[in-house]
């Protein structure tokens, strides 16, 4: 059972994180707060009895669900059918090398400049728009594959999809990211 | 040969993936440290409710096992204590009691009666038939203590 402090320091250390994931997906920071909200409590209230090593995945479970449910209610308020599956992007890279990306990235390892570092809340704000600009599949699977650190079996647990698609979406949200980061000259 | 070229090379492209991608994640913490004060404050507002409700959910718990533990204990005569173990043993010792008293004095009304008839018995003039009673005469011959 997960005492008041181990409850405690898992939620700090996930707060933000699950804030930013839901906002990329409700882009609403008033509903992403609700939902974080709600999630919490929904794990302290149902699960205060599991061992601390099962939160991360169940807390990102709830968080995925209560999400869901949020489109849903959105969805009948609305009227307004949204298939969020259809917002894979074509894969039509081109000829665009990955590799280009990671040489640009490790050329800029260790040398940041004063300029570099001015600019750096800019370029984090780049790379945050384009990960909310992924579809939303894409995105889930990034998020909590390289984010949250889940492996693929506990991503595709929490999205209730397959191992292979949670590397199919892993691997077109890198490929997206890094095409998108490097068409505006920035290496992450 | 073939095979084991495209094995390399798909590892190669993961292994590839991975790096940009937690380069990318890394960054995207370092953006979520930089999250407003009002939301940094709902957010923790949100953590300590949660945490309330946890605490408030343990207490249930606890509440429960230990009504559950003196309903137990009720009916298997426990309680805390030597008093309270003497109160609940004290009915069923009166009603032992009663159980003894009664036996008692039911036992002295029969005696009493079978007394009283033998005395009548005793007292009243014998009729000659008695004398050719078998068990009257055996009741004669036995020994008196």
């Amino acid at each position: 059972m997960a005492s008041d402090k181990e409850l405690s320091d898992f939620l700090k250390s996930v707060e933000k994180r699950a804030f930013k994931r839901v906002a990329y997906a409700v882009r609403d920071d008033d509903a992403a707060l609700d939902i974080v909200q709600d999630s919490m409590i929904r794990l302290a209230e149902k699960y205060v009895d599991r061992p601390p090593a099962e939160l991360p995945l169940l807390f990102q479970r709830i968080l995925s669900n209560a999400t869901m449910d949020w489109f849903r209610r959105l969805k009948v308020r609305n009227a307004h059918v949204r298939n969020f599956s259809d917002f894979e992007s074509s894969d039509e890279d081109g000829d665009f090398n990955i590799l280009e990306t990671l040489e640009a990235l490790d050329s800029s390892a260790g040398t940041e400049s004063a300029a570099d570092s001015v600019s750096r809340a800019q370029i984090l704000l780049v790379i945050e728009s384009e990960v909310s600009q992924l579809p939303g599949r894409q995105r889930e699977a990034f998020t909590l594959r390289y984010w949250e650190e889940l492996d693929v079996a506990e991503t595709a647990q929490v999205m209730g999809c397959s191992e292979g698609s949670v590397k199919t979406h892993c691997s077109r949200a890198v490929h997206a990211l890094a095409k998108a980061l490097k068409a505006k000259g920035i290496a992450p | 040969m073939k095979n084991s070229k495209a094995t390399i090379y798909k590892s190669g492209q993961d292994a590839l993936e991975a790096r940009i991608a937690y380069r990318i994640a890394a960054r995207l913490n370092e953006r979520a440290e930089t999250v407003d004060t009002d939301i940094s404050e709902r957010l923790r507002f949100a953590r300590e409710k949660a945490l309330e409700k946890a605490q408030a959910a343990r207490n249930a718990e606890a509440a429960h096992v230990i009504s559950g533990g003196n309903v137990a204990a009720a009916l298997l005569g426990g309680g805390n204590g030597w008093w309270v173990k003497l109160g609940s043993a004290l009915p069923l010792v009166a009603l032992a009691a009663g159980l003894m008293v009664i036996q008692h004095l039911h036992t002295q009304a029969q005696i009493s009666v079978a007394a009283e008839i033998d005395a009548e018995l005793l007292a009243d003039d014998l009729p000659p038939a008695a004398y050719s009673d078998e068990g009257f005469v055996e009741f004669l011959k036995t020994p008196r203590d």
